[in-house]
């Protein structure tokens, strides 16, 4: 047994729907149970007030990481076979920063909507609304941005295979970043707290 | 040391648990297991330019004729059509055993199969994982038949070209085949009866392509 197991087809197309769908409704509700349907929790990341946001995510690239890293490593996920995104440096750039203003003004990123979507929040309803206008909106003036959305194209880069560092150092540096980043969250929200306690005094 | 980890937070000791494996990860090595591999287009394009990354049939006979012993010859095809008949002083290295079998990327590898397609497979295989001197005999075992083993001679040949085929009459005998002359033309291919393996030094190495020291003629 092998994974990727689509790859390495254990499963054809149409079972492969089912466990999308299954695997959709998981990380909805681990997406809501973390509080990620709540748009004051996810603003209030920017505002370094709650640093939560953070701290699930580091979570996750660090759980996620290791886990392929050592999967890969044992021979049971043939990483070259998992997707990688294609990078294009500029496009890339314009495209983080539309999403992480829209992030901070509207209180979530696409996923977490849809997740406070269907927990029917009405801001969400709103901003899903507004996502799907700004998607045909692209769509329509794809043409005339077609030139930059092209451009700076580098192919499938990682970082290690751009920096040429080995794979394990990388894996190394990514957990400490991690650890350190948690270890700032914990001291920045204490500071904040007292910092807000003292205020209201 | 206990009354330490008794005192660690869960999230302190998954923390600890990220940071050993993080650790570990330094010296585990390379997740993508030697699987992936870096083309440079260019140098591939261009070594096909001017057919430079071809043998001829009729020079690798003059090779091998002369004992010539700087390049590895490599059947691609089944051991089972390997042991029917191969070209001499060739080895057995299936497609699908070509990246783990022992060929150095300082030899001069020279790739064939009964047609130009598993070579040019094969080549392309060789040449992104970095070997320098690969070559595929134009036209294959097909060819090493047609020119070789069974020539066939000229109709109304000039007397360069008769020269010639008295050249090729020697070397097909010396590797056990034979002219064809007008008569035989027609047989089909199959009728051809091919040197047994036997009476030729065919040498038959383990798929594994263990380097065995070359026998002579």
């Amino acid at each position: 047994m092998n994974a990727p197991f689509f790859k390495f087809e254990y499963f054809n197309r149409d079972v492969s729907l089912i466990i999308a769908f299954a695997i959709g409704i998981a990380f909805g509700i681990a997406l809501e149970k973390g509080g990620f349907g709540r748009a004051t929790i996810l603003a209030s990341q920017f505002y370094f007030t709650n640093m939560r946001v953070l701290k699930v995510m580091f979570t996750a690239i660090v759980t996620a990481m290791l886990g392929l890293y050592f999967f890969s490593v044992i021979g049971f996920v043939d990483l070259s076979l998992v997707y990688l995104t294609q990078t294009n440096m500029l496009p890339m750039v314009v495209g983080g920063l539309v999403a992480g203003v829209g992030f901070v003004i509207g209180g979530y990123c696409p996923g977490t909507s849809v997740v406070a979507f269907a927990t029917g929040k009405i801001d969400a309803v709103v901003y899903v609304l507004g996502m799907i206008f700004g998607i045909f909106v692209f769509g329509e003036m794809f043409p005339s941005i077609e030139n930059i959305f092209n451009s700076g194209f580098m192919g499938n880069v990682t970082i290690p295979s751009y920096f040429n560092l080995s794979y394990g150092l990388v894996v190394f540096l990514v957990v400490l970043m991690a650890l350190g980043a948690f270890a700032a969250a914990e001291w920045g929200e204490k500071k904040m707290s007292e910092k807000s306690g003292k205020e209201k005094v | 040391m206990k009354k330490f980890l008794e005192n660690l937070t869960t999230n302190q000791k998954l923390g600890g648990v990220a940071l050993v494996l993080g650790f570990i990860a330094l010296f585990a090595g390379d997740p993508y297991g030697g699987t992936s591999i870096k083309v440079n287009e260019k140098d591939l394009a261009l070594s096909t330019v001017g057919n430079a990354d071809k043998i001829s049939v009729n020079d690798l006979a003059d090779w091998i004729i002369k004992d010539k012993a700087d390049f590895e010859l490599v059947d691609l095809r089944s051991e089972e059509k390997f042991n029917e008949y191969s070209i001499p002083n060739s080895q057995c290295i299936p497609l699908t055993q070509l990246s783990s079998s022992e060929l150095l990327r300082n030899q001069k590898i020279i790739l064939f199969s009964d047609d130009d397609v598993a070579s040019s497979q094969a080549w392309f295989i060789l040449k992104s994982k970095n070997y320098k001197g690969v070559y595929i005999l134009d036209g294959g075992l097909d060819a090493w038949k047609e020119k070789v083993l069974f020539p066939k001679a000229p109709v109304n040949g000039i007397k360069d070209e008769l020269d010639q085929f008295e050249k090729m009459k020697e070397v097909a005998k010396y590797f056990g085949g034979s002219v064809q002359t007008d008569s035989s033309i027609t047989e089909t291919k199959t009728q051809i009866k091919l040197p047994t393996s036997k009476s030729s030094n065919t040498k038959t190495t383990a798929p594994t392509g263990k380097k065995k020291k070359r026998e002579g003629c």
